[in-house]
């Protein structure tokens, strides 16, 4: 019997940057309980059912093709997991209003971890679905949101964006991403190419790949430097991109879906990291806390980032800002920093530290610890 | 030595790799005895051993009798048993966007 459950819509484990964040808040909550069950979505070759230790793993394999009904589906499915333990769960962390329906019915405590609003986010991925569509989706998390004893949220624009759909102030807090400090001495990954610029991450529309694969065709005349590209989707994923930098003649370098710990090689070898996302709805209006910036920060490396109300929360003053969407504009300032890789270095070396004074994995559990103890106090 | 060929790892997956001391009966696979689950099964299908049928079949029950569930539960009939074959229709498979765009589903809802 379990006194705590973690529930995400989201495939676990992954090469996304959800994952990572999964994978560290679920570990500050299994501490603590002395163990728990985690529910999240299967496929591929990941086991349905796992038992690692006093932590129960469960992965939701069904077929449902419509997004809307797995995502019934999946609550369903997770109602029926947590029912046998409804008399001892104590607490529920979910991300997501489908995971959070189920975990309201057990009558535990709620903590509902909003990184994302899927009535943001869904536009992008299904451009047919209609207003009043995303407006009962609102009013589902509105609803959700309401009712949890604690929402945890990686910036303030996100927490402006839970504000505004009902969450009571007192109960919402901040919780930024983080990541871990890359000792020095790693090694250079065998296949890198001299000099490169990286970008991390994956490759939705609003990361602004294009826009960065366009400022790298401006940048043609230094004949020593490579795109990389550490893409977290297959190459499938990527065709679109691939086929526009072959278009601009980007010299590039793909890799796709490495394991985590390979990331940071390649991040701390670089001489840049960009993360070029754009001025949409679902970076301005319900934000997110980019962990490729937190991983190239924690690796010492310079990042060039769009000048967004999110990015500034990350960054601050230690990267360099360049206005959204611009692909001149980001390829001037690539162009700058590596002229004085003194500034550049010094640039990487003050993120690091930093990251390491306040903005590590262990920093953000135990400011999740903090939001536990409150809601055990209540 | 046959290796145990059941999935460990929380973050980073792997085969166990111990002695096996059984076959699963219903998978096949070998099984060392601390992943040996009740009846001599794999613990993947000692979990699964309740569940059959096809998968949308079951996802269509569990969908009705959860929306009737749930709206019983908040004493109105929002939430799921409001979406009507019109939002539904917005996410069928092909209605979605650029599919190269997508992520590595379309199931990647709030991506951090």
């Amino acid at each position: 019997m379990h006194r705590a459950a973690y529930l995400a819509f989201d495939r676990f484990p992954s090469a996304k940057g959800s994952a990572v964040h999964i994978r560290h808040m679920a570990a500050e909550l299994f501490d603590r309980y002395g163990g728990g069950l985690l529910c999240v979505l299967g496929g591929g070759e990941l086991p349905a059912y796992q038992r690692e230790g006093a932590v129960e793993i469960v992965r939701f394999t069904d077929v449902v093709p419509n997004l809307l009904d797995r995502a019934g589906a999946f609550s369903r499915w997770a109602a029926d997991r947590l029912a046998p333990h409804r008399d001892t769960l104590e607490i529920c962390h979910v991300r997501d209003p489908w995971g959070a329906l189920p975990a309201l019915s057990t009558g535990a405590r709620l903590v509902y971890e909003a990184n994302g609003l899927p009535s943001i986010e869904l536009p992008y991925h299904w451009p047919l679905a209609a207003p009043s569509t995303l407006a009962k989706i609102r009013e589902l998390e509105e609803h959700c949101l309401q009712e949890a004893d604690a929402v945890v949220v990686p910036s303030r624009v996100i927490l402006k964006a839970v504000a505004d759909r009902g969450a009571e102030p007192d109960r919402v807090h901040l919780v930024p991403n983080g990541a871990d400090p890359v000792p020095a001495d790693v090694p250079r990954p065998p296949t890198a190419p001299g000099r490169y610029v990286i970008y991390v991450g994956a490759l939705q529309p609003w990361q602004g790949v294009d826009v960065l694969l366009r400022a790298f065709a401006r940048l043609a005349d230094l004949t020593d430097l490579t795109l990389v590209v550490c893409s977290s989707v297959s190459p499938a994923r990527a065709r679109p991109l691939r086929r526009l930098a072959e278009r601009l003649g980007v010299r590039i370098r793909w890799e796709h879906q490495l394991p985590h710990a390979d990331v940071a090689a390649w991040l701390a070898h670089a001489e840049l990291s960009v993360a070029p996302l754009t001025a949409g709805p679902r970076n301005l209006d319900q934000g997110c806390s980019p962990i490729k910036v937190w991983e190239s920060m924690a690796a010492g490396t310079a990042v060039v980032a769009s000048d967004l109300p999110v990015i500034r929360e990350v960054l601050g003053d230690h990267g360099r800002l360049v206005p959204p969407d611009r692909p001149a504009e980001l390829a001037r300032a690539i162009r700058v920093l590596l002229e004085y890789p003194d500034a550049c270095r010094d640039l990487g070396e003050r993120a690091r530290r930093h990251v390491e004074d306040g903005f590590t994995w262990k920093h953000a559990r135990a400011r999740l610890a903090g939001v536990y103890d409150r809601v055990e106090a209540h | 030595m046959t290796p145990c060929a059941v999935t460990t790892g929380f973050f980073t997956l792997g085969k166990c790799g111990q002695m096996a001391v059984a076959g699963c009966p219903a998978c096949g696979r070998a099984v060392c005895a601390d992943h040996l689950a009740d009846g001599g099964l794999c613990p993947e299908c000692a979990a699964a051993r309740n569940r059959f049928g096809h998968p949308s079949a079951a996802a269509a029950a569990r969908r009705r009798v959860y929306r009737q569930r749930q709206a019983q539960y908040y004493g109105d009939t929002v939430y799921y048993s409001s979406f009507d074959d019109y939002d539904r229709a917005a996410f069928e498979p092909g209605a979605a966007a650029d599919q190269d765009y997508l992520d590595d589903g379309d199931d990647a809802l709030v991506d951090s």
